[in-house]
């Protein structure tokens, strides 16, 4: 579904991505894990086109949409939930539900979308005329997810869901991710937690430094003598 | 999925004086409002004040003054309306938003003037009624034709090279496209002072006491009906909500699937020909020359940072403040201080509430 083939990508004259490649199949549930700084989020960055790769090529079901503008790739059913969020934060929850459906023509299937959302976060409907800048950390993650996948993509990006929550909002985060990925949709997902992420991913890229150096199957890295060492601290 | 007893620190916001949401099966929607107003007491003060200043220069110059600081408010509302929204959307100060009034101000006479001397010889009372809008209309297309060629001429492939400096930068630009328009204008048509006695040569209407002419009732009632259509349009339409999303967040307006380019080129576009169209249905008041648009210009800018950078609703209120102030200035010091009293409240108000008095944020079009 998803390839990346041996990109390379920074900001100025910085250079974050060395000769990066990654695939995704469809129907995957793929994480990229990695230290700060390593370029995980600049390698979503330019699989959603927020950024362009200086050499190297991205191609998406078959087509190529390394050049293509992140309206478009958007438009092509990649959903991409950001560290930052990027919420619409003078519109209500519900406003914010809605705009993430803009691409999407039929009000009768963005209705349905919008009723899945609150039945999965109940939290979310409690607060739906609220400002979207008056939620509370975990809210606004719950909010940006929601917002994701209110375009029914087929492939979605998620840059660490998991920053700044507490321990029992990280695992209904992650219980939801789980969820989606059981509905039918390819999930990449970026994380720190490399313990969590293992456990729910089936396939792993390590990225260090801007270079992919270890990938495999999650359960059999869990096992990884370098994983264990420097990420689990075994 | 059971986030029940889970307890966060919850911030809640009272939704003041807002509408609660109307989800009907037709997805239309009244969104909620969260207005600052209440919190906000300079806002209130200025608010009260202004009132004052009305009911004083109600009584001291009679009712027509009053109607003259509404009508002129709504000029101003209107310019500062687009000025404010270029501002909160591609986050660019315009200094030439003066010159599109201009334009709104040359094609209206240039439209006009024609018809109205073919009227002379053959009278018709249809198309003296309606000629005037057919200037305004194509003032209107033509601010738009403008505004976007600009966009796409200028901020567009500034946009494409480089983020740095970016305000400097867009800043500068808008000052030199004021000045080619503005020179060019005067190089192409000369300096001549081109203007009309009147839209519509009927009786002035008498309300509450005053004589209003027409031509001043038209240009009210056509810059509140913009507003509100723009409003409406802001508000309720999808794009208007894309153009509002872009400006509250450009990446998150991207990932949603807005095209980004398209949005800038339509709010340029829109707010150039808003502020062509108050040129145009002034063009009995502010004749048309190459330098016509730096008092509009000045005093737009004078409305956008009284209420606060990117506030679009707040402009169409400050439009009112500025028109009062001014006219009380005019009023009770003579015309010479008409520019002084508003400059020197500018500076205090710089100096005081640099955020405006309805202002919190700097980016993005605040709702109320």
């Amino acid at each position: 579904m998803l390839k990346v083939e041996r990109i390379n990508a920074g900001y100025g004259y910085l250079q974050v991505l060395r000769n990066v490649s990654i695939a995704v199949n469809d129907g995957e549930f793929v994480s990229i894990l990695g230290p700060n700084g390593a370029g995980k989020t600049t390698t979503l960055r330019t699989i959603s086109g927020l950024i362009k790769p200086s050499t190297g090529k991205i191609h998406y079901n078959n087509e190529d949409i390394t050049v293509l503008s992140t309206h478009e790739i958007v438009h092509r059913g990649i959903s991409y939930v950001t560290e930052n969020m990027n919420l619409f934060v003078n519109m209500t929850v519900f406003e914010n539900l809605l705009m993430g459906a803009y691409i999407v023509k039929d009000d009768r299937r963005v209705r349905k979308t919008v009723n899945l959302i609150f039945d999965v976060f109940p939290r979310l409907a409690e607060r739906k005329n609220q400002l979207a800048g008056t939620l509370s950390g975990g809210e606004r993650k719950m909010l940006a997810i929601a917002r994701g996948i209110m375009s029914n993509p087929k492939l979605i990006l998620i840059d660490e869901p998991s920053l700044g929550l507490q321990p029992n909002l990280v695992d209904s985060v992650f219980d939801t991710l789980v969820k989606l990925h059981r509905e039918g949709i390819t999930i990449l997902l970026v994380e720190q937690d490399v313990i969590a992420s293992l456990e729910i991913t089936q396939r792993t890229y390590l990225l260090e430094k801007g270079e992919i150096v270890l990938e495999g199957k999650s359960e059999e890295l869990k096992n990884n003598p370098h994983i264990k060492n420097v990420y689990v601290g075994i | 999925m059971n986030l029940k007893g889970i307890k966060m620190g919850d911030i809640r916001k009272e939704n003041s004086t807002g509408h609660d949401m109307l989800f009907t099966g037709n997805m239309r929607i009244k969104s909620s409002k969260i207005t600052r107003f209440k919190k906000n007491t300079a806002a209130w003060v200025a608010i009260v004040v202004t009132l004052g200043i009305a009911i004083v220069v109600g009584f001291a110059g009679g009712i027509s003054q009053v109607f003259n600081a509404i009508i002129a408010g709504g000029m101003w509302a209107l310019l500062a309306m687009g000025l404010a929204i270029i501002l909160g959307v591609m986050n660019v100060p315009n200094f030439a938003h003066g010159e599109s009034f201009m334009v709104g101000s040359y094609v209206a006479y240039f439209v006009f003037t024609p018809i109205h001397n073919y009227l002379t010889e053959h009278p018709s009372r249809f198309m003296s009624a309606v000629g005037p809008f057919i200037g305004f209309i194509m003032a209107f297309i033509a601010g738009f034709v403008l505004g976007s060629l600009i966009e796409r001429l200028v901020f567009h492939p500034l946009r494409k090279r480089t983020k740095a400096r970016w305000v400097m930068n867009a800043f500068l630009l808008t000052v030199g496209i004021s000045f080619i328009l503005s020179y060019g204008t005067n190089l192409i048509l000369g300096p001549n002072f081109r203007g009309i006695p009147r839209y519509w040569d009927v009786k002035p209407l008498i309300i509450l006491g005053a004589h209003m002419p027409v031509d001043r009732i038209v240009a009210f009632l056509l810059a509140m009906i913009s507003i509100s259509v723009f409003w409406y349009f802001l508000k309720k339409t999808k794009t208007g909500r894309a153009i509002r999303a872009v400006s509250q967040d450009e990446i998150g307006a991207e990932l949603v699937g807005i095209n980004i380019d398209f949005i800038h080129t339509l709010t340029f576009g829109l707010a150039t020909a808003l502020a062509a169209l108050a040129g145009a249905s002034l063009l009995f008041m502010f004749q048309a020359y190459p330098t016509v648009g730096l008092k509009p210009l000045y005093f737009a800018w004078f409305v956008v940072m009284l209420v606060g950078f990117g506030n679009v609703s707040g402009a169409i209120v400050g439009g009112f403040i500025v028109a009062f102030l001014q006219t009380a200035t005019q009023q009770f010091m003579g015309i010479a201080w008409e520019d002084v009293i508003p400059t020197l409240v500018m500076m205090f108000i710089l100096i005081v509430a640099p955020s405006g008095i309805f202002g919190t944020g700097v980016r993005g079009i605040q709702e109320q």
